[in-house]
């Protein structure tokens, strides 16, 4: 983003915005450690608290921080205008771009765009404010009540003057940084904090809005009321159940702004409308607002609608659109029919759309259902809430008598609050922020890639269902899957942020746009000073690092045939290309790979043959490699067979390439066989060697009795087979059979290992070269 | 859930709201508390109102009345909600205070003089093993 994209910044130049990030880092500061991330008067506040405690037991309503000012609330306008200045508190300590913007700034007017909110919102204090300032209400005191240290709104203008920068940082990010949000992080918000999750430009200043007053409470306010019944009353009916998740203490300046009537209602628009935003709409005050324009509220609130891209799939479906279903109140007509209608849209439950959207909750039959919202949630969890759900419903219900009496509604809800008066101190839009923050985490481009594990386990758990549905067992257990949400792959290319009249290019380091620091560069040690020692090490090490390269180039190549199914079709060939490459790398890389050599030594598949990743590696290879290239790896298994035993004498890791082997086996013919038992059995042998020790070796290990056998069996099996066209190499083996035979009658029985398993065809192979006897004695050995 | 995706990491909906629910929280040094779950935030902080801290030995337990608590999101083990007509529902058997702790204080020693033991016969056969820390034993 270029600063360009900034209005703000029109006038200044860059130099100027380099030398106010300092002030707004001060800014940050203060918002995270300082005065402003506290609220300032937290003993106030706790007050309150406690005087909400004390009044609970003694009154029949809480009367909450209102106690005080008893006398002064004691007519609604008061009341009204308490908890307008209370709002406008709030936001001041809320919003430092609202504080800063009306100190220093005429909002431009913008039409219902992107960043109008604020400069709406502010034009909203201003105009707020003078009417309030204007009348000699008693909010005069309130103010001083709710905010002693911050007598009235003059002081509020000699504040700290690098708040100021606030809002021009707030609209542009930091040259190369990630966008910054005003509200740092970790703060939950207190009346509706955005975090900007997607979206580059700083979210708007959410906007409640709620009917405070409905016509069927005459005088409401003549008794007092805690903050939270305030709300609650209202609410509890708007909402046409006693809900109070959706309960926010503290009214918005608009709010107020109705209630004291004479401001134009300018209904904020939150922008892209995205589930983040938990602006509420609801009905406007019925009689104290002579003056609403509904159509504007209309307008707005429809703009408000349009859910944002972001976070739609997040949540099943999306909020239904409310633009179709606005123009339900017509147009004209009085003000207060239209409010009243607005409002009774409203009163349907917001059970059945997105719970920070009221006013969309537009008259249903049923109620829906699941919440879209709710998708996020396990679905054992989601069920769980609604049976709860229903059951209070229910039991209100039952408590009422009627199900549709908001008077009703409103006592069962004060007795909640009796019972409980910290029971709603997390508002829902507060919980559904965390949620999403957790929920965020699970969002992924590539599940496969970011959670193999996960996914695989539940295959797993799904094949198995499957397969037991298929059995016909009993009732189906539900396998219900969390839904995570998923989120395209969004390409982003980053461009580093240019200065329009600078010479050359600055370079500015980010987290986007790391700089290279360090030039770090590996020297190689020279030959000579190097010791045996050292030398060894270097090539276990250099092993090391093969299996490693080797390691990636298998996973890939177990890879391809998802990729393939996910492919298109012209790349299906390049795929096909890139497979081959990596299996002959792989190979190469095994048998060490020397270009334009004869492959002599099997020194290097030792090395890797030596550790126990690189059996386990071999092992996974071998099915993609060539007959051939397999049948290589075989023979040199087989001729190093004895050290091979005795290095993994620790490990006993070497039995897992049994079963690639055996399939390698299938495949071979039968002179490789031959050729295999030979190597195994280091027979002929020369006359001089009095035992063979290859063979004793062998035979003493697991894996050399089972490798053996199998072989044999192998050799049997081709001879059952085609005897006809094996007869030249029938002498061979013939020769080799016999020798292999009186070595296994010779070795004692106790040497012998246990092997895996045993062939079955193995004693009519023996029963070929060996007379009966013998060959009971074989049948016994084994 | 922090980094490793698969836990939903949906916040409870009804027990932040009426009717509270009580919630069981484990705490990485072992301790076990009770409480109304107040509320959360992303990091796992915890404000629990009218906390009870629940010390169990053997069959027995005892609840340590606490207040508020607070609880940094990092030593949290799980969080979880407390059935209420489950609870009481319990072959544990519920006994004052002091001699919770009195119980708590004998178990302690017990497995002390067994550790002490257990590393004398180590000792003695030239192995040492040494002694993990206290905070990383959970």
């Amino acid at each position: 983003q270029s600063l360009e994209d900034c209005p703000l910044d029109e006038d200044e130049d860059a130099f100027q915005a380099l030398g106010e990030e300092d002030e707004d880092i001060d800014q940050f500061n203060d918002d995270t450690f300082g005065a402003g991330a506290v609220d300032d008067d937290w003993q106030e506040a706790h007050e309150r608290l406690a005087e909400l405690e004390d009044k609970a037991g003694s009154s029949r309503e809480p009367d909450g921080p209102v106690g005080n000012d008893g006398d002064v609330l004691g007519d609604p306008e008061d009341a009204l205008a308490e908890r307008l200045t209370r709002l406008v508190i709030d936001s001041e300590l809320e919003d430092p771009a609202i504080m800063q913007a009306v100190h220093t700034r005429d909002p431009p007017q913008q039409p219902g765009g992107l960043n109008s909110s604020i400069w709406d919102s502010s034009a909203m204090l201003r105009r707020i404010r003078g009417p309030l300032l204007a009348q000699e209400m008693p909010s005069v005191s309130v103010l001083d009540y709710a905010l002693p240290q911050r007598p009235p709104q003059a002081r509020d203008e000699e504040r700290d003057p690098s708040e100021r920068a606030l809002p021009r940082r707030s609209s542009s990010p930091i040259i190369g940084s990630p966008p910054v949000r005003a509200v740092p992080i970790g703060t939950p918000p207190k009346q509706a904090a955005i975090p900007n999750f997607n979206q580059q430009i700083l979210c708007p200043k959410p906007v409640h809005i709620r009917a405070t007053m409905q016509q069927r409470y005459p005088t409401p306010y003549g008794e007092r009321m805690s903050p939270n019944q305030l709300c609650n009353v209202p609410n509890s009916s708007l909402l046409g159940h006693p809900f109070p998740h959706s309960v926010s203490p503290v009214l918005t300046h608009l709010q107020r702004a109705q209630l004291l009537g004479g401001a134009q209602v300018k209904v904020l628009p939150a922008g892209r409308m995205s589930p983040s935003q938990f602006a509420r709409v609801s009905g406007l005050v019925g009689s104290p607002l002579p003056s609403v324009n509904p159509k504007l509220l209309q307008g707005r609130v429809g703009q408000m609608m349009s859910p944002a891209g972001g976070f739609r799939a997040f949540f099943g479906a999306p909020p239904a659109p409310p633009p179709s279903q606005l123009p339900h109140p017509p147009g004209p007509g009085s003000h207060l029919q239209n409010l009243r209608s607005v409002l009774s849209l409203s009163q349907r439950p917001t059970r059945s759309l997105h719970p920070s959207l009221t006013i969309p909750t537009l008259p249903r039959p049923q109620p829906q259902m699941f919440r879209p919202d709710t998708t996020h949630l396990h679905p054992q969890h989601r069920r769980l809430l609604h049976q709860r759900q229903q059951q209070n419903r229910n039991q209100h219900r039952s408590l009422n008598g009627s199900g549709g009496d908001r008077g009703g509604h409103r006592s069962s809800h004060q007795e909640q609050i009796r019972k409980d008066p910290y029971a709603n101190l997390m508002l829902q839009r507060e919980k559904d922020w965390v949620s999403k923050i957790q929920m965020m985490q699970l969002q992924s481009t590539d599940p496969y890639l970011d959670d193999y594990y996960y996914q695989n386990y539940f295959q797993k758990l799904e094949k198995l269902a499957a397969a037991e549905e298929v059995h016909g067992d009993g009732p189906k257990k539900e396998r219900t899957k969390l839904i995570t949400p998923q989120v395209a792959k969004l390409e982003h290319t980053y461009k580093p942020v240019q200065f329009e009249g600078s010479l050359g290019k600055l370079t500015v380091s980010s987290v986007n746009n790391p700089r290279k620091m360090i030039d770090a560069v590996v020297t190689s040690r020279s030959e000579d000073d190097e010791t045996k020692e050292k030398q060894v090490r270097d090539k276990r090490r250099q092993t090391l690092v093969t299996i490693e390269k080797t390691y990636s180039l298998l996973l890939d190549v177990e890879d391809y045939e998802r990729r393939y199914l996910l492919s298109l079709e012209g790349e299906r060939p390049a795929l096909m290309g890139e497979r081959k490459q990596k299996i002959c790398d792989m190979y190469d890389n095994l048998r060490g790979k020397a270009p334009g050599q004869d492959r002599l030594s099997d020194d290097h598949f030792m090395q890797i043959m030596c550790i126990r990743k690189g059996k386990r590696l071999v092992a996974r290879i071998l099915p993609f490699l060539a007959p051939e290239q397999a049948a290589d790896v075989l023979m040199a298994t087989a001729r190093n067979l004895p050290f091979l035993i005795k290095k993994d004498a620790q490990d006993e890791v070497l039995p897992c390439l049994l079963r690639p082997f055996s399939h390698v086996l299938y495949h071979l013919p039968l002179g490789t066989v031959t050729s295999l038992v030979q190597q195994l059995t280091n027979l002929p042998q020369s006359a001089a060697a009095p035992t063979n020790l290859h063979l004793t070796a062998v035979l003493q290990n697991k894996f050399g009795l089972s490798l053996l056998y199998l072989v044999l069996s192998r050799g049997e099996e081709l001879q059952n087979s085609d005897t006809n066209t094996e007869l030249m190499q029938d002498n061979q083996w013939t020769e080799l059979m016999l020798m292999a035979t009186r070595e296994l009658l010779r070795i004692p029985q106790g040497a012998l290992a246990k092997p895996v398993s045993i062939p079955s065809n193995l004693i009519s192979l023996f029963s070929r070269y060996v007379d009966q006897q013998k060959l009971n004695l074989l049948e016994t050995k084994l | 859930p922090g980094g490793a995706p698969g836990a939903p990491g949906a916040v409870p909906d009804p027990p932040l709201s009426f009717p509270a629910e009580k919630h069981l929280v484990l705490l990485r040094d072992g301790r076990t508390l009770i409480g109304y779950l107040r509320s959360i935030d992303q990091f796992a902080n915890l404000v629990l109102h009218q906390t009870v801290e629940r010390i169990h030995v053997g069959k027995k337990y005892g609840d340590i009345p606490r207040g508020i608590f607070v609880v940094r999101g990092e030593n949290v083990v799980l969080l979880g909600e407390i059935d209420l007509e489950k609870e009481s529902d319990t072959p544990l058997q519920q006994v004052s205070i002091e001699e919770i702790l009195e119980e708590q204080r004998v178990e302690q020693q017990a497995k002390q003089e067994s550790e002490k033991l257990k590393v004398q016969a180590l000792k003695e056969r030239g192995l040492s093993v040494p002694r993990a820390d206290t905070l990383d034993e959970y």
